[in-house]
């Protein structure tokens, strides 16, 4: 390689570091201004054991009387739900504080930054979301072992994978709430778009696993980018369906992040004309 | 019987203003009923999913757990419709903007409440009547459907009285703690939470909570009791039940009223 050319590509490979750079020190910044309040947590914090112990109570009377319901054990059932909640309660807030700053046009100061503004507002909802993870993953973890004991054995290989699900899962979450919260530069109150995508969610994946719902559900289920939200993190958590059907499952949630980011960057360069900044 | 009549008035005139402030709104405001239904129906799938499969949960069939999620939906709905501050006063208190209640010549607390309504919520009280008209046995049996909606709607108009006096004690809590967010927050998840579940999953234990505390048990669990009997009976012991929380929520918030401290704001209210 010529000396020419050499430059060039260190050059190509410095200005790509610096770029990766700026999104982790927003994500770092995010996750600090995060743990700087630690009364934030105590709302969803309350919310996400309360749903765990309601929840839990459901299939304890659900189970009463059987040992299995569509390959889930009671233990399996009330893990499955713990992870699946983990991912929405720790993930999806982040329409409402999106949607506010685009309403407002605070969202113009960031519009403006040399950085893409969807990479940005997702490096930094995924570093807030990282504190909300952790809390309530030590919530859920005391949780579930006070009320149905310890979770299935999972070997270090298949922690990795589940890891890798939640933040795939959290990536989904994050892109497809902004993509919600950017219907704000044409409709003023879109809540209800919101409330809707969030049942959805908690329907298909969340609340009960896939395998529940009816087959003609179950088809169009998947092609929808519910499963991979909840449903793929927590399955791979409460019954690990083997190292080929795990790569399946996390490829098909690789394929929504792709998507999801698209459809961010879409709305976004269709939108942003719309945007109308207030002086003050 | 002048003041009743006159109070009556007002809160007459004060939810003719608020319904005519959101469909000023109209797409707005159907966006959000419209929203708010589609949202508890999610729950009727879940439900429909878990009962086919096990057949019932708690002693409960789709049916009963339909008729709870019609109740509690409406009342909460109600308590939001009419009383739309209710889960404001601790923000209003906090920013000292309860001045410009105190200036006024009608009572502070009831003034505070209906000076709003929350638009969702209307999405929330409609959705308790389509239930209720879904489910079999409605209207199958001459005049019993006559029956099932009157009872269900002073149920519904008990339950939401006592929605609002929890609500409304919890924000109240601000006077004495500062911020307290946090707990009006939690009390207001459980209150909900619980409410629209089996009252026996939860085991004998929790029995006292929901009677006091957290009140389910006036909001959710005799209700359904009453209605799917018909018991009329239950009726006045529950309006009973209603107006001591009522005057309960009312006396604490008077008392934290004498810690109030005014602010600085400059506000009028037409």
């Amino acid at each position: 390689m010529s000396d020419a050319a050499q430059r060039a590509n260190s050059k190509a490979r410095l200005r790509a570091r610096l770029k990766v750079r700026k999104y982790a020190v927003a994500a770092s910044s995010a996750l600090r201004e995060r743990t700087a309040y630690r009364g934030s947590f105590l709302g969803s914090a309350i919310a996400y054991g309360l749903f765990v112990f309601v929840f839990s109570r459901i299939w304890a009377s659900a189970y009463s009387d059987r040992t299995d319901i569509d390959g889930y054990g009671h233990v399996q059932m009330v893990w499955y739900f713990i992870v699946a909640e983990l991912s929405s309660f720790a993930f999806s807030g982040s329409f409402w504080s999106l949607a506010r700053d685009m309403k407002s046009g605070d969202v113009a100061y960031l519009v403006s930054r040399p950085y893409s503004f969807v990479f940005y507002s997702y490096a930094q909802g995924m570093g807030r979301a990282v504190a909300n993870c952790m809390v309530l993953l030590l919530e859920g973890a005391v949780l579930g072992l006070l009320t149905v004991g310890p979770p299935p054995a999972v070997s270090p290989g298949q922690a990795f994978g589940v890891l890798v699900a939640m933040v795939l899962a959290g990536s989904v979450y994050f892109l497809l709430n902004l993509a919600l919260a950017m219907t704000s530069f044409w409709v003023e109150e879109n809540a209800a778009f919101y409330w809707i995508f969030q049942k959805l969610a908690l329907i298909v994946g969340t609340l009960i696993p896939i395998e529940l719902l009816p087959a003609k559900a179950q088809i169009v289920a998947w092609w929808t980018p519910f499963p991979s939200m909840s449903y793929v993190p927590a399955r791979l958590f409460s019954a690990w369906p083997g190292d080929a059907g795990a790569g399946e499952l996390l490829a098909y949630q690789a394929a929504w992040v792709a998507f999801s980011a698209l459809l961010c960057h879409c709305v976004y360069a269709l939108g942003r004309d719309k945007l109308t900044v207030n002086g003050g | 019987m002048n003041r009743i009549k006159a109070y009556a008035r007002f809160l007459g005139a004060s939810f003719a203003v608020n319904v005519q402030a959101v469909v000023e709104y109209r797409a707005n405001f159907l966006a959000q009923v419209f929203g708010m239904m589609l949202n508890n129906a999610a729950f009727a799938l879940f439900w429909g999913v878990l009962i086919g499969k096990v057949g019932s949960v708690g002693g409960y069939g789709f049916s009963d757990v339909m008729l709870i999620w019609a109740l509690v939906s409406t009342s909460f709905g109600l308590a939001h419709v009419i009383f739309g501050n209710v889960r404001s006063i601790g923000q209003i208190v906090q920013k000292g903007e309860l001045d410009l209640y105190l200036l006024q010549p009608k009572d502070v607390f009831l003034n505070v409440l209906c000076s709003r309504t929350v638009v969702s919520a209307w999405g929330d009280f409609l959705y308790g009547y389509v239930v209720l008209a879904l489910l079999p046995g409605f209207g199958t049996e001459p005049g019993l459907h006559i029956e099932r909606f009157v009872m269900f709607s002073l149920l519904s108009i008990s339950g939401a009285a006592v929605f609002a006096s929890v609500f409304a004690a919890a924000e109240s809590l601000c006077f004495f703690l500062g911020d307290a967010t946090g707990v009006a927050d939690a009390i207001t998840e459980f209150l909900l939470s619980f409410s629209l579940y089996p009252e026996k999953i939860f085991g004998e234990g929790m029995r006292w909570v929901f009677y006091t505390v957290i009140p389910s048990g006036f909001i959710a669990f005799v209700p359904l009791a009453a209605i799917k009997v018909l018991d009329w009976s239950l009726i006045p012991i529950l309006a009973l039940v209603a107006a001591v929380y009522a005057a309960a929520s009312y006396g604490f918030f008077r008392l934290g009223l004498r810690r109030y401290e005014s602010g600085n704001q400059m506000s009028s209210r037409i």
